[in-house]
């Protein structure tokens, strides 16, 4: 056990992160980081919806092209899938990584109360909450330690994080433990 | 025997017979005279030596030595000269030497100031003038030492340490690094600074106290 933490703390030495980048490791992520974060998010669901669109359309096509026409699907059903794709993409990629692409593209990552992974419940409520408030991030830049409503609510953060895997659990509850102090 | 002025006159003219005449008449007297001579020498060794006896039995030989001021014969005396000219200082010392046994020797020994005799030594010239290296190199026993280095050594440790002080990271990333990581670098990097502007702007039309460089949400 001693030795499996031994050994962790020593690979936690060997960092592939830039040194420029170090020191911010851990630090709560400010609103631009997360704004572009969240832009690529959208985008990557929009061209989710969008496949998904043209794969109905496809089908459509296949079973009938005599009389194809572009379906339309209506504002609600558009907003309705929309929502489910943003709950399902942000929970899934939180529960698993801890950051969506556009969070991974900006370095960033969400964590949950005591610097672990979101699980499954956290991950889907959070996801719910940004979806049906969005500007809920605006808070970020308010908040003295760059928290966004959801983050307030939920008590989940979100960090600049370059590493390529979560850092072990004690590693975070280490700047955790730092953030509540101050 | 012997009689003063007989040479002269025998001599003389007509007086040739003069010594032997004088002979004869004086030499019975003479005899006589040479007898009592030898008694009288006989009866004064006698007396001489009765004299000396009734002298030392009278005479208290501890008290005059008593009364001798023997620091005062010493002073006069010159002991050290006398010593090292009359005394075989080798033999005596090898005697000693002989006749000590470990105890006394270990007494002695604890009277030595060893630290202070070591103090005086040169060590620097004594060192200047052996070859340690050839001695380390005969003597030591090299890979047992390497081995005690090596076994307390964390090896892990200092590989981590060289490939941190080396960058290794770094490195790998420059030189299989694509444009796309670098973008990515740079992208990321632009983001802190721009949230780090934020927060200072943010702060400073809040007029909250601004947040120290590089602690955005610490």
């Amino acid at each position: 056990m001693d030795d499996e933490a031994a050994a962790d703390a020593t690979h936690a030495k060997i960092s592939p992160i830039p040194r420029e980048a170090r020191p911010y490791q851990g630090q709560r992520a400010g609103l631009v980081t997360r704004v572009i974060a969240a832009v690529l998010d959208s985008l990557v669901i929009g061209a989710v919806l969008l496949g998904g669109y043209l794969g109905l359309v496809g089908l459509i096509f296949l079973f009938n092209p005599r009389s194809f026409q572009f379906p339309d699907l209506g504002v609600v059903f558009s907003l309705a899938a929309a929502f489910v794709v943003a709950v399902v993409y942000l929970t899934v990629f939180w529960t698993l990584s801890g950051r969506t692409y556009g969070q991974h593209v900006m370095g960033l990552r969400v964590l949950g109360i005591g610097g672990r992974r979101l699980r499954i419940t956290g991950a889907f409520l959070r996801a719910m909450f940004v979806v049906v408030v969005p500007v809920g991030i605006v808070w970020i830049p308010l908040s003295r330690n760059n928290k966004s409503l959801q983050d307030l609510v939920l008590g989940t953060r979100v960090v600049y994080d370059w590493e390529p895997r979560l850092a072990p659990a004690g590693a975070m509850e280490a700047v955790a433990g730092a953030d509540e102090v101050s | 025997m012997k009689v003063p002025g007989l040479g002269v006159v025998s001599r003389m003219p007509g007086l040739s017979a003069v010594p032997l005449v004088v002979r004869t008449v004086t030499a019975p007297a003479v005899e006589t005279v040479t007898s009592y001579a030898v008694v009288a020498r006989g009866l004064l060794d006698q007396l001489l030596d009765q004299l000396i006896a009734d002298v030392v039995g009278r005479v208290d030989v501890d008290q005059i030595v008593g009364e001798v001021d023997f620091d005062q014969v010493l002073d006069k005396l010159d002991m050290t000269q006398i010593v090292l000219t009359r005394v075989d200082l080798e033999a005596v010392v090898d005697k000693v030497l002989t006749g000590m046994d470990e105890e006394s020797l270990s007494a002695l020994l604890e009277k030595v100031d060893v630290n202070s005799i070591a103090r005086r030594l040169d060590i620097d010239a004594i060192l200047d003038q052996m070859d340690l290296t050839d001695v380390v190199l005969k003597r030591v026993d090299l890979v047992k030492v390497v081995d005690t280095v090596l076994a307390q050594l964390d090896m892990i440790a200092l590989a981590n340490e060289i490939i941190d002080g080396v960058d290794l990271p770094e490195i790998i990333r420059d030189s299989t690094g694509s444009m796309a990581s670098e973008t990515v670098k740079g992208v990321r990097m632009q983001g802190i600074g721009a949230d780090q502007a934020v927060d200072r702007a943010i702060d400073r039309l809040l007029l909250r106290r601004t947040r120290a460089p590089g602690s955005a949400g610490s």
